[in-house]
Order: C-alpha cells, then structure tokens, then sequence
C-alpha cells in the first residue's frame, strides 16, 4: 500500500504541480494585499468628514460640532452658493465631499426639507474602489442632519420626520462637475469597461492554450522537424501560425462580444419594459449626457488606440507562445509552459477589476506597468480620464515588446534551441540517437 | 564525380558531450548511403544537421552545391526529411496531407498537382487517401510520410530509422521504394538504421558509427571483407567491439 502511495504521490506532486501552486499562492496573496491597501486607504478616510458649507450659519457651525463629538475629523470649507466644485475638490485635494446648501440653518429652523449634496471626484470605474470611495463624508452629514431635524422637532409631522433630508449627487472628473450621481455616471460606462478586459482575458488564455499545445503537438509528432526542413520560410511558418491562431482568437471575441452585449442589451431593455420605459431610458440617456460633458466618453479614435493596444496584447500573447511552445519538451509540458502569460494576464486583469492601477505608487505601479497586458487593461481608462502620456507610452511599450518578441521568435526558430535548448533533452537525445 | 552529399569534418557538440566528430563522406547521385550505429552514436546528430535544424560546430556538407552552413535556405530546397517516427496531421486525409506538403515544395499548381500524384502512387494507400490519417494504422503511415518525402524528388532524402517499428512486410515495402525512387528519380539517400539487414538488403555504401565517429565505411561488400563477416551483423558486432 504504501509502495504504491509513494508512488502516485511522487508522480503528482511533481515540478509543475508545485510551480503551479506556486503561482496560485502569489496570485493570492497580490490580490489580497491590493485589497487590503484599498480597504486600509478607505478605513484611513473613514473618519474624515469633507464638508463645503454654503450656509456658514450658527447651524452648520453646531452640526460640525455634533460630528466632532461624533468623532469625526471635519475639514470645513465655506464656499458660495454654486462654485466649480472641479476645481473646489482639486485645490483642497479632497475625492468626494457633503455640500451643505444655502439655508439650511432657515430650512432647520421653519421644518422645512433641506438637500444636501453628495461630490465625487470620478478618477477610476473600477466597482470596488468606485463603491469604497463614492459619498462617504455625504452620507454621515446626512446622517448628523437627519438627526438635527429629529432633535428639533420631536413632536412634528412624522410623515416628514422620517426623511426631511434628501441627497443630491454631483460627480466631477476631468476638471469638470455635472449633477449627476457618480455612480450612475460610473454604471453607464462601466457596462463596456468591465466586458472588454473579460473578453481580453478568455481571449488570451484560449489562444495562449491553443497555440503553445498546437506547436508542442507538432513537436512530438516530429511535423514540425517536417516544416522547419521544407523550403518555406521558417519566418512564413511562424506567421503563418501566428495568424491562424489570431483569425480563431477574433472568432471567440466577436462570438463572446456579441453574446455578452446581447445578454446586458437584453437585461436593460427587459428592465426598461417591466418597470417604466420613459424613466428609464431617460435615466439612461441622462448619465450618459453627464459623462459626455465630463469628457468620459471616448470618441471613435478613441476606440480605435484601445483596439491598436488590443491587437498587440494578443500579438504579444501569440508570440510567446510560440516561443514558449517551441521549447516545450510535448504537450503535458503546455500547461506549465503557458503559466508566465497567464500570470501576467490574470495579475492586471484582476488588479483592474479590484483597484485603480493608473493611481498606484512606487514599486507596485513599475511592476503592474511592467507586464505589456496592463496597458489594454488601463486603456479605456487612460482614454476616459484623459491620461494620455500613459496611454501613448503603454501603446509604444508594447509595440516594442511586441518587436521584440517577434525578433526572438525569428531568432530560435532559426537556431538549434528548439531542439537542444534543455539539459534533459540534451541527455536523451545524446542517449537516443 | 558529382555528389549529391559532400561531408567534410563535420562536428557537434551537446555541452560537454561531443556527439559528432569530424565526419565525412560523400554519397553520389542515384546512390543508398546506410549509417549504421548503436544508441547515442551520433546518427540523428548528423541526419538534423545535413536537415538543417542543428548548426555544425565546425566542418560543413555541401548538399546539391549549397552549404548548410552558408546557404541552408538553398539546402532545404534540394533535400527531404523524414524524421524518426514521424507523425502527420491527424485532422488531414491522407490526400490532403500530400497535397499540403506539395504547397511547400511548388508554387506551380500543375506541379503540385503532378507532386501528389507521384505521392499518392508511392505509397500505394489507395482508396484509404480519402480517409483521415487518425485512422490509419502505423505502417500506412510511415507509408504515407515516406511517399511525402520523395514525392518532390530531392536531391537528397534523409530518413532515420525509416521502418522502425513496421513489420516484416511494411519494412518490404518500404525498402522496396527507396531502392525504386533512387533507380527512378536519381534521389540519393541517407538513411540511419539499428537494422544491419536492412541496410545491407538496401543501401550502396555504408558506415558503421560509434561515439561520434566512423569505424568503418565502404560498400557493403568491403564492410563484409574488411571485418571477415558473413554479413553486417557480424560486421558490426566486431567493429564496434573491436573483435
């Protein structure tokens, strides 16, 4: 029994199995360390109140009060009634702040309903730090007025008791402000920003797969020797390999593209019919007007760099592949073979879903911007938030690695390597011939 | 005389491990050249670098008039492959196959054409051409790849180990085009083999190896007198063994 047991276990705790593990373990803990940081920077904030007070009345001096006693940091700016909130937020260097409105201590006083403004500072779609980051210092302001209103007038309406305080949202990026809820702005583009890097993904793991098992197949079979001895250009093989895997790569995005926007094309205007056509498609049509006036809606050209960037991921991805394929001893060695794309497809694809990689510092943001992918991941962010020089530099980036790539693909199918490149093949060949 | 092969000193090394030393020889046009050796000796070194897919260390072969150190885009157009248990493309018919290797060799569709005729003669697969090569049983295809290998009449054909694994009447067969194809097309052949019998019911000339080396090469009539054998199994045993 136990002869048996060493054995199977000897055969399944091999060197790929334990890379493998490897790599999960690190992924693991990348993505927790991101989300704790985001987390952290979100708790670090949790006590901060941003307050723009329009009233600057005995009121909002005694509600700033009552939040200090509540135990919050309150930073107070007095502003005039309708300021550029754009660059409000940028000056005092706050993401999002409460607006307390002109009249509100007149409001508290007569029992009247007050609006309080709720402004966010748009600087990534990712959901989570969207979520993490949208009207925090509003929500405890409302909660404090709310409670201001409850004080004074224990004894009135109760109807109006229970919601005298209504929010507003007001949503600033690219140096402009609209009155719209940063998160409804946010959803309007998000549908697309969060479908592509999907689609990118299975995208680059399918051909990945295909590719570097095609040429290891070829290379057990020995059809590649067959090939790489013909008359036909060992740079024609290549591209021709390179092309035939693109062609089926761009079958899988057209076929998932056009499922997933049926399926969110669908969900909308299922929604739309059952709960109410006008207002919805109003709401529609009105955020993205607002992100329209804050410059978030990229133009066709637009479109067309985010494509460019695209097409030279999977370029890259093709490329290593066949590298990577070619120096594989068969086809169970694929798998381990393709683990360095996938990591590096999986770290940005995952890191753009949970955090904002554009606004990382220090070393974590060298090596993010380091792995070629990250650039189409941040593309149609670089594009909504206008970070051009980023853009341009991801899209050069990768053209090079993309050249270089090539240059090396050319140069070992040129060479002895694919057939000498490891010691252990190197033994069984000297031993086999 | 002029060579289809032209070897002179031609040498590789795997790391420390020199597997191939300072080999020549020469084969004429038309003729049956047999590298005979054990395990390790050294023949798939030399049949993958004379294929172009391993660059010497030193020394050169020049194959048609074109070197494969200099001009080995020029090589690949005189020389056929056919590497040691070869596969091919199992999603392909045996027709189709053909006719893709065809595409490699000629851009001229009529030439193609004439090619894959040729191919599908040689190896005599008949009706089964129209099936998928995933069916096909070993000997149809090493059958197939071999006819592949001839089909665009190289200047030279590279086989290693041509009927391993085949049995008796498939390796008939198989020897039988080879010995057909240099009579018919002029196709000089280098082909490495553990069978002495097969070589010797085969090839020309010969040349036992061991580590890398020639111990002995010449027509299989010198090898047998050289080595006072009965045939080149003992003339083998005794070279290599030193008897």
């Amino acid at each position: 029994m136990m002869h048996l047991l060493r054995k199977e276990l000897r055969e399944l705790l091999n060197k790929q199995m334990l890379l493998s593990l490897l790599v999960t373990f690190l992924l693991i803990a990348m993505i927790g360390f991101v989300m704790t940081n985001t987390m952290n920077e979100t708790l670090s904030e949790s006590g901060q109140v941003h307050l723009l007070d329009a009233d600057d009345s005995d009121a909002s001096r005694a509600l700033v009060k009552t939040l200090e006693e509540r135990g919050y940091t309150v930073s107070r700016e007095v502003i005039s009634e309708e300021p550029d909130y754009a660059q409000l937020l940028a000056s005092l260097d706050w993401s999002e702040a409460a607006m307390l409105p002109k009249g509100y201590g007149q409001a508290l006083s007569e029992g009247e309903a007050c609006e309080i403004g709720s402004i966010t500072m748009l600087r990534t779609t990712s959901a989570l730090s969207l979520t993490m980051a949208a009207g925090g210092s509003a929500e405890i302001v409302r909660s404090a007025v709310q409670a201001a209103y409850k004080q004074a007038y224990l004894t009135g309406d109760l109807a109006f008791m229970q919601d005298p305080v209504t929010t507003s949202g007001y949503t600033v990026a690219n140096g402009k402000w609209v009155q719209a809820d940063a998160m409804s702005v946010a959803s309007s583009l998000t549908m697309f920003d969060q479908v592509m890097p999907l689609i990118l993904f299975l995208l680059v793991i399918l051909t990945v797969q295909t590719i570097i098992t095609a040429v290891a197949t070829e290379k057990t079979d020995k059809t590649l020797e067959t090939l790489l001895s013909s008359p036909m250009p060992r740079s024609t093989i290549i591209i021709a390999k390179m092309l035939a895997a693109l062609i089926v790569a761009v079958i899988y995005a057209v076929t998932y593209g056009v499922a997933f926007v049926l399926t969110l094309f669908g969900t909308v205007s299922d929604t739309a019919s059952q709960v109410d056509i006008g207002g919805t498609f109003e709401s529609i049509l009105d955020t993205r007007a607002a992100a329209q006036t804050l410059g978030l809606q990229i133009p066709a050209a637009g479109w067309l760099g985010v494509v460019m960037q695209l097409v030279l991921t999977i370029g890259i991805a093709l490329t290593a592949s066949i590298i990577l394929g070619g120096l594989v001893e068969d086809a169970k060695g694929s798998q381990t073979a393709s683990l360095p794309i996938l990591v590096c497809t999986m770290f940005p694809y995952l890191f753009s879903m949970l955090s904002d990689i554009r606004s990382m510092e220090g070393v974590p943001r060298i090596l993010m911007l380091c792995i070629p992918f990250t650039h189409t991941f941040i593309a149609t962010s670089c594009m909504r938030f206008h970070d051009m020089p980023l853009f341009w530099f991801g899209l050069a980036y990768q053209a090079v690695f993309l050249g270089v790539m090539i240059f090396a693909a050319v140069r070992l199918y040129q060479s002895d390597l694919l057939f000498v490149h490891s010691r252990k093949y190197r033994k069984r060949k000297i031993h086999a011939d | 005389m002029t060579y289809a092969l032209d070897v002179q000193k031609l040498s590789k090394s795997y790391g420390k491990k020199q597997a191939v030393r300072e080999v020549s020889f020469q084969i004429a046009e038309g003729e049956i050249f047999g590298l005979m050796g054990m395990n390790g000796a050294g023949k798939t070194t030399i049949l993958r670098m004379l294929a172009t897919l391993l660059r010497p260390d030193s020394g050169d072969a020049l194959i048609a008039g074109s070197s494969i150190v200099h001009a080995p885009d020029k090589v690949r157009r005189s020389i056929c492959y056919l590497p040691d248990e070869a596969g091919a493309y199992r999603t392909m018919t045996g027709r189709q196959y053909l006719e893709f290797i065809a595409g490699l060799y000629f851009h001229d569709e009529d030439e193609q054409e004439a090619c894959c005729r040729l191919g599908e003669e040689i190896c005599g697969l008949g009706d089964a051409l129209t099936q998928k090569i995933s069916t096909y049983s070993r000997g149809m295809t090493r059958k197939l790849v071999l006819a592949r290998t001839v089909m665009p009449k190289p200047r030279l054909a590279i086989l290693d180990e041509p009927t391993s694994g085949l049995d008796v009447l498939n390796s008939l067969d198989i020897r039988g085009t080879i010995r057909r194809c240099a009579e018919e097309f002029g196709t000089a052949f280098l082909l490495s083999s553990h069978h002495m019998q097969e070589v010797q019911t085969t090839a020309h000339r010969g040349a036992i190896m061991k580590d890398g080396q020639f111990l002995a090469m010449g027509t299989i009539g010198e090898l047998l007198e050289t080595y006072e054998a009965q045939n080149l199994e003992e003339a083998f045993e005794r070279a290599v063994k030193g008897v």
